[in-house]
């Protein structure tokens, strides 16, 4: 269970995060809203990335802000980005190993984790090769693995299937539904395709402007017209 | 310890020194602020006017000679920019300052091979045979030029930056490069203009030092250090602070010879004297550390 | 400039290393069979073709290699830029002759101690830096460099004079470190600079293979790369950082002992900046690039002399050499020289299959 209280987030005279509320209970949960919602910069605060100016987060039960940004993955965080993250010039194993042995993982079941994590996303057959030869959607895939190697608790996805065509889109889709069973993590996922939103998440969060504006259960949420007028605008009766 | 009296003539040539540092400090620093680019090239291209100028000295009218440096300067200056600018200008201002060593070494190899260093060279501006006396200490206007001289680049480039149109394109290039060129700011073209401007500075700024400190190659292409320093203090940004740096190092630098009596182990502190501003561009790096989070990128 | 932090782009000096296009790891047994032939050859075939003076230079050149292999990897690797990596070989010299005078330690362990004094040194050095951009860790470094250069033509190096500098006016200006015993020869002398170069190399092999080379991978992606696999930034720079002086002081150990033995001259402010120019043309994402920069610095200015052509030449070259790699070639010379044969190898290849199906 993530606790995010009172959230705020200025940059100047910019405000991407206004005093946001959210909860997001276990499974995976979907977080959406139109583009410069701040959807981004709530991956980054939880990254680590961007300090806020008031709120907290609890992240089972921890406070999550006081961990240094590069322990949180150790803690358990996972985040994959906008921009592609794969280490071209490592292999697929190697890109995994790299998580594994920099989050605590166990040195003696280290191997067979990582393998566990590269055929999951069903990468098994490509694992000593290089990243930098592999196509998109496997580049992508690779982040998913390191994503779900040894004990992850909170994972976060930013737009995991940006620049994918629909059936890579569709299998990414069934892989992130897979995740919170077979690693007990908390998924969050932030995307524009409202396909693979319903076909993922049991429960959404909107943004507009840095505010929440609707939470609930999925199929819910996208029919609420304050949604879709966030997405679409009003129309002027003139 | 040598006191005032000893220190004073030093002071003058310090002041003037400094005033050459401080020029080059700003010139540095509107160069990168506009483009993002370190010219660690700096001292070899002032070096190299200056050489031209000692070759066309004696052949052609002093003027001409003197003005060839400062063209010098602007025309190399500005066609790295035109031709090295471009290609780079998306990338990080680490690998900008890395390929203007290229440039670096390009002139310095120019220079040791089309002037020998077996023999030395100097020139004497006409500025240097005219002179003040002050407080009993002999001034020569090549120093008073090299006092003035930056105050007035640095007020001129502060006022130009402030009030023009294309200062104040410069200003928007240096916040954001692709912002500013969809405003519809014409980027190449306030680009060569600060290449331009920076490398004029640069010419005569090498015109001074031929004067102030003779043409030894190596030593002068690395007078960009202390420019460097300048700059680092005035941490890449501030005109003013980058003025007073290098008038601060070079007043420092230069009162240090004075100190041939104080010791540090066998060799008397004056040897030490060009120590200066390595170690205030490092005090100041390390305060400016202090004061920051880790950078994220 | 703004600082992005949401930029990911990566921000190295180089870009990022060309892959192979087949995506696995080249031919291992033709790959070792050639270095072991090129080490046989420089260990055994190649002393008795030189004079003294050539041995004195491939000498240096087997030693810089250690100092070019350093400053490869903080930039290939880290995407850092040090342009202090001479002076700290000068530091490592000094701190040889220093413990050689003082003490009566075996040779191994002068030079062990020197690449450790240096790493610490080093180590101080970078640590102010990494709380600032690349550029003002490259700037940092320039200024320590400029700053421990002035101190040693101050002090000059050790020659077992009196005092914690060591340095007599009676002592003359260059000063030499004592040879090990199995390694009195210039020639016996040359091979144990091989040897201890290829344990510099071996060193960095393993970093680069195991867990530190796959942090410094993430690190030159991007600093958020790095942080969101929970690397520790701060301390695989450090440890990068620290690794490079480490070889710069074993190597300004080695040459402590070198014939003619070290002068304050030897180390001019150019040789950095040359340095930086010839590790890039070298290649930085390959270790062999390390071998063509030292050829380039020892090697081709002494061909060059030989030969009667003007060594400022070359300086020009390596000025044109930084602008051409940064733009085009980012692999180097190491990177573009195995494909341009490969290249020439598949050309033949095709010549003679023309020629089979024509006949």
């Amino acid at each position: 269970m993530i606790e995010v209280e009172d959230l705020t987030v200025r940059f100047g005279g910019v405000v991407p995060i206004d005093a946001m509320t959210l909860e997001l209970a276990a499974g995976t949960c979907g977080l959406i809203g139109p583009n410069g919602a701040g959807k981004t910069t709530f991956f980054n605060v939880l990254s680590g990335f961007v300090r806020p100016s008031t709120g907290r987060v609890r992240a089972f039960g921890e406070d999550l802000l006081a961990i240094p940004d590069f322990k949180r993955p150790r803690w358990g965080l996972r985040r994959t980005f906008q921009t592609e993250q794969a280490i071209a010039e490592l292999s697929v194993f190697d890109n995994v190993l790299l998580v594994h042995e920099h989050t605590g993982g166990d040195r003696a079941t280290r191997r067979g984790e990582v393998l566990k994590a590269v055929s999951f996303t069903g990468l098994s057959d490509v694992a000593h090769r290089l990243v930098g030869g592999l196509g998109a959607a496997q580049r992508r895939l690779v982040e998913v693995a390191r994503a779900v190697v040894g004990r992850p608790r909170l994972i976060l996805f930013d737009e995991p299937g940006a620049g994918l065509p629909d059936e890579e889109t569709v299998r990414l889709g069934e892989l992130i539904r897979q995740i919170p069973e077979e690693t007990g993590a908390l998924v969050v996922l932030v995307d524009h395709d409202m396909s693979l939103v319903s076909a993922c998440c049991a429960t959404t969060a909107v943004l507009d402007f840095g505010r929440l504006i609707a939470a609930g259960p999925t199929a819910e949420v996208l029919r609420n017209p304050h949604v879709v007028r966030a997405y679409l605008g009003t129309e002027e009766e003139v | 310890m040598p006191g005032l009296d000893d220190l004073k003539p030093f002071l003058v040539l310090g002041l003037a020194l400094g005033g050459v540092f401080a020029m080059n400090g700003v010139g540095l620093v509107v160069l990168y602020r506009a483009t993002g680019v370190l010219n660690l090239a700096y001292g070899a291209i002032a070096t190299t006017g200056a050489l031209i100028s000692w070759s066309l000295l004696g052949g052609v009218n002093q003027w001409i000679a003197y003005a060839a440096c400062v063209a010098f300067g602007g025309a190399v200056t500005l066609a790295y920019g035109l031709v090295f600018g471009p290609p780079f200008a998306a990338r990080d201002p680490l690998v900008k300052a890395t390929a203007t060593i290229g440039l670096l070494l390009i002139l310095l190899g120019v220079m040791l091979w089309v002037w020998p260093p077996s023999t030395t060279r100097t020139y004497i501006l006409p500025t240097r045979l005219h002179y003040y006396e002050i407080a009993d200490v002999r001034v020569n206007w090549t120093q008073i030029l090299g006092m003035i001289f930056p105050v007035v680049v640095t007020a001129g480039t502060a006022v130009f930056l402030r009030v023009t149109k294309v200062g104040t394109a410069m200003r928007a290039l240096a916040d954001d490069r692709e912002i500013t060129a969809m405003l519809g700011v014409p980027v190449r073209r306030v680009e060569a203009a600060a290449w331009l401007g920076s490398g004029i500075v640069c010419g005569i700024s090498g015109v001074l030092l031929g004067d102030l400190v003779g043409l030894d190659i190596v030593g002068v292409t690395f007078l960009i250090i202390p420019a460097l320093a300048a700059a680092l203090i005035g941490r890449l940004h501030s005109l003013w602070v980058t003025l007073a740096a290098g008038f601060v190092i070079g007043i420092v630098q230069s009162c240090l010879t004075a100190f041939t009596r104080v010791h540090i182990g066998a060799r008397p502190l004056a040897d030490y004297r060009t120590i200066t501003p390595f170690v205030l561009a490092i005090v100041a790096l390390l305060f400016f550390a202090r004061r920051r989070p880790l950078v994220r990128t | 400039m703004t600082t992005d932090i949401h930029t990911v782009a990566a921000d190295e000096v180089v870009p990022a290393a060309p892959v192979a296009p087949a995506g696995t790891a080249r031919a291992r047994p033709l790959r070792l069979a050639i270095v072991a032939g090129l080490i046989a050859f420089l260990l055994f075939g190649l002393p008795p073709l030189l004079d003294s003076y050539w041995m004195l230079v491939v000498t240096g050149a087997a030693i810089y290699s250690m100092v070019a292999l350093g400053l490869g990897l903080l930039i290939g690797r880290v995407g850092m830029v040090s342009l202090c990596q001479v002076v700290l070989a000068a530091v490592g010299a000094w701190v040889a002759l220093r413990l050689s005078y003082a003490t009566s330690l075996p040779f191994p362990v002068l030079v062990l101690c020197a690449g450790f004094v240096t790493a610490a040194i080093g180590t101080l050095i970078g640590l102010p830096a990494l709380r600032l951009s690349g550029l003002y860790l490259a700037l940092i470094t320039l200024m320590a460099a400029g700053a421990i250069t002035i101190v040693l033509r101050a002090v000059l190096f050790p020659n077992g004079g009196g005092g914690f500098f060591g340095n007599s006016a009676a002592g003359g200006a260059s000063s030499r470190m004592p040879r090990p015993s199995l390694a009195q020869t210039d020639a016996a002398y040359f091979r144990y600079c091989v040897v201890v170069a290829i344990l510099m190399f071996l060193l960095a092999a393993w970093h680069v293979r195991r867990k530190p080379g796959r942090a410094w991978a993430a690190i030159r992606h991007s600093q958020a790369t790095a942080i969101s696999a929970g690397v520790n930034t701060v301390l695989y720079k450090l440890w990068a950082f620290a690794l490079a002086s480490f070889m710069a002081g074993v190597a300004g150990g080695l040459l402590a002992a070198s014939a003619g033995g070290v002068s304050v001259q030897q180390f001019p402010v150019e040789t950095s900046v040359t340095l930086l120019a010839v590790v890039l043309m070298g290649g930085v994402y390959s270790l062999w690039g390390a071998v063509v920069a030292a050829f380039l610095l020892r090697i081709l200015p002494a061909l060059l002399d030989d030969w009667g052509v003007s060594t400022e030449l070359l300086t020009i070259l390596f000025g044109i050499g930084v602008l051409q790699v940064l733009m085009t070639a980012p692999g180097g010379l190491a990177d573009q020289v195995p494909k341009d044969l490969a290249k020439l190898g598949r050309r033949i290849g095709r010549v003679f299959s023309r020629r089979e199906a024509a006949a």
